[in-house]
C-alpha cells in the first residue's frame, strides 16, 4: 500500500514535469549519438560502431534515468522542503516507502531508456530488444535508484546531487561499456570497471541485441549491488540517528 | 497518554535535550516553553521519530515510539516550524499524498479534505501549487494536512511563527476548536501569551532541561500573582509579589514611574530563563 503511494507520488510529478523529464532524457543521449555514432563514423569488431553504441547508450539511460529521478528529489525532500518529514512521522512502514522509490526511480529509468529506443527506431534494424533486454533495464534503474537513495541520505547540503553525479554518474557514463568496450583497457582496471553494475547492464543488452546470450553472471552482479544498496537504504532510514 | 523517559539528544558535545522526563496525559493541550536553542524543537522531532533518541525512550500508551511504530504513529500528526511539503504539489496533491500515507480512504478522505481546505478558507486555492502560496496560507494547509488524519496526538511546532497578530488568533481559535477530550496536543511555542491562553500545564525548558512543570496558573502563583515594574536607570525591574496589598505597599516606596499589573506566564519564563542564565554564568 505505502509502494502504491509513492508510486502516486511519482505518477503526478513525471505528469506535471512530462515534457521536462522527457527532454532531459534526450538531450545527453542524442547528442553522444550525433557526436559518436554519426559524426565519428567508425567500426567495432567490424560492425557500424552505432550497433555498439546504441545498447550501451540505452542502459546509460537507464542510469541516468533513474538516478537523477531520485537523488536530486529525495535529497531536495529531505534537506529543504523537510517533506521527508511527513513520511517519516506516519504510519507508511518506511521499507514501503524505500521499495516505492527504487520501483519508481527505475520505472523513470525505463521510460529514459524507451524514449532512447524510440529515437534510435530508424538506426537500429539489425539490433534485438526484447523482453529480457527490459528486464536488465528494469533491474539496473533499479540498482541506480537504490545508489541514488543512499547518496541521498548521507547528502549535507542540497547541492551535494550535482556533486554525486559529477563523481559517480559521470565516469561510469564514458567508462562502463557504453562508448568503448570494457576489454579493450588496460589489465586490472578492464576487471575492475567490468564489476561495476552499468558494465554488466550494458554488456548484457548489447549481446541479447545481438541475438546472444546474457549468462548468468551479470545479473547476479546487478542483484548484489541491488541488496547492496537496498540493505543501506533500508538501514539509513530506519536507524540514521539524525535524517 | 505520552510518557519522556530520560529523553536525551547529543549532538556531538552539545547536548540539545538532556535528561528530559514528562507524562502527558490524553486530551491535554500541553506547551513546551523555552528560549532559542531551549530543545524544543529537538524534543518535537523525536516524538515525530525524525530525530532518534542518543538515550530515554518515548512511549505512546505504554507502547514504544520508534520509527518501526506504525501503529502508534497512526495516532501522530505534526506541523513543523517549517513547511515540510512538497512545494511542486497542489494544495489537493499534498492533502492526497497524507491521506494516501495514513492509509485513509479516498472517499472519506476527499470529504475531510474538503470540508477542511473550507474550514481554513483554502477551498479557492486548491489548484494553486504550495510555491506561490502565503505564508499564512502554508501554515494553515499544514494545520489542515495535520488534522485531515483526525489523529489522537497533535504536535505543533512553532504553528503561528511568523504570522501576523489576526492570523495568529485566527490559528489560537481553530486549535481551540478542535481541542477535544481525546485529542492530546503538544505545542511548542515563542509567544508565551498564546501558551498561557491555550495550554492546561507547560513544561519551562532552558540548555536542553526541564526547568519547570505546572499549570500556567500554578506557575504564577508560585512567582506571585502580582507584578511591580519599576524603570530605575532605564532598566525594567520587575518584582514580584503574593499579595495584593504587599504589592500596593511596595508601589508607595517605589518611584513615580513604577507600575503595577497582574503577572503572567511571560513573566515566569523571563525569571526561569534568567535564573538558568546566571546559573551557568
Amino acid at each position: 500500500m505505502g509502494i502504491i503511494t509513492v508510486l502516486w507520488e511519482k505518477w503526478t510529478e513525471f505528469k506535471r514535469d512530462f515534457i521536462k523529464i522527457t527532454v532531459a532524457a534526450m538531450i545527453a543521449p542524442v547528442l553522444y549519438l550525433i557526436v559518436f555514432g554519426l559524426g565519428v563514423k567508425t567500426t567495432a569488431s567490424g560492425e557500424p560502431y552505432l550497433n555498439f553504441l546504441i545498447p550501451g547508450i540505452v542502459a546509460m539511460s537507464t542510469m541516468t534515468g533513474s538516478f537523477g529521478a531520485i537523488v536530486q528529489n529525495m535529497s531536495v525532500q529531505r534537506l529543504y522542503e523537510k517533506a521527508l518529514d511527513q513520511v517519516m512521522v506516519s504510519p507508511t512502514p518506511l521499507w514501503q516507502f524505500i521499495i516505492g522509490q527504487i520501483l519508481g526511480g527505475s520505472l523513470r529509468g525505463m521510460y529514459a531508456a524507451i524514449v532512447i529506443l524510440l529515437i534510435t527506431l530508424p538506426l537500429r534494424s539489425e539490433l534485438i530488444f526484447n523482453a529480457q533486454s527490459f528486464f536488465i533495464m528494469f533491474l539496473n534503474g533499479t540498482v541506480f535508484a537504490t545508489i541514488a537513495l543512499v547518496l541521498s541520505f548521507l547528502a549535507k547540503s542540497y547541492s551535494d546531487a550535482p556533486r554525486f553525479t559529477s563523481y559517480i554518474i559521470m565516469p561510469m557514463t564514458f567508462l562502463c561499456n557504453t562508448f568503448i568496450s570494457t576489454d579493450q583497457m588496460p589489465a586490472g582496471i578492464s576487471q575492475v570497471i567490468a564489476l561495476l553494475p552499468l558494465s554488466q547492464a550494458s554488456g548484457m543488452i548489447r549481446t541479447i541485441s545481438k541475438g546472444g546470450d546474457a549468462g548468468v553472471f551479470g545479473y547476479v552482479v546487478l542483484f548484489v549491488y541491488l541488496c547492496v544498496f537496498s540493505a543501506l537504504s533500508i538501514m539509513f532510514i530506519y536507524k540514521k540517528k539524525n535524517l | 497518554m505520552i510518557e519522556i523517559k530520560g529523553l536525551t539528544k547529543q549532538f556531538g558535545n552539545f547536548k540539545a535535550v538532556d535528561d528530559l522526563n514528562l507524562t502527558i496525559k490524553t486530551g491535554e493541550f500541553f506547551g513546551l516553553l523555552g528560549p532559542n536553542g531551549a530543545g524544543k524543537t529537538t524534543t518535537i522531532s523525536m516524538m515525530s521519530t525524525v530525530l532518534l533518541p542518543s538515550k530515554g525512550e518515548i512511549r505512546i500508551d505504554g507502547r514504544l515510539l520508534d520509527r518501526k511504530a506504525s501503529e502508534e504513529k497512526r495516532k501522530l500528526s505534526v506541523i513543523t516550524q517549517e513547511y515540510s511539503m512538497r512545494q511542486d504539489m497542489t494544495m489537493d496533491e499534498v492533502m492526497e499524498y497524507q491521506g494516501r500515507l495514513y492509509f485513509i480512504p479516498r472517499k472519506v478522505m476527499k470529504e475531510r479534505s474538503d470540508k477542511l481546505l473550507e474550514f481554513a478558507g483554502l477551498i479557492d486555492y486548491r489548484k494553486r501549487t504550495v510555491r506561490h502560496l502565503s505564508g499564512g496560507m502554508k501554515r494553515k494547509l499544514m494545520i489542515c494536512r495535520a488534522l485531515l488524519v483526525e489523529p489522537e496526538i497533535l504536535l505543533l511546532d512553532e504553528p503561528t511563527a511568523g504570522m501576523d497578530a489576526l492570523s495568529r488568533r485566527q490559528m489560537w481559535n481553530m486549535l481551540r476548536s478542535i481541542n477535544s477530550e481525546t485529542m492530546t496536543i503538544i505545542l511548542t511555542t515563542h509567544y508565551i501569551e498564546e501558551a498561557q491562553a491555550l495550554c492546561d500545564r507547560v513544561a519551562l525548558l532552558n540548555g536542553g532541561r526541564l526547568q519547570k512543570l505546572d499549570t500556567p496558573a500554578a506557575l504564577i502563583d508560585e512567582l506571585g500573582k502580582y507584578t511591580v515594574d519599576e524603570n530605575t536607570d532605564g532598566k525594567l525591574e520587575s518584582k514580584y509579589f503574593h499579595k495584593k496589598d504587599e504589592a500596593i505597599e511596595y508601589l508607595k516606596t517605589a518611584a513615580e514611574t513604577a507600575s503595577l499589573r497582574s503577572t503572567t506566564l511571560e513573566d515566569v519564563f523571563i525569571e526561569c530563563a534568567g535564573q538558568a542564565i546566571n546559573k551557568d554564568r
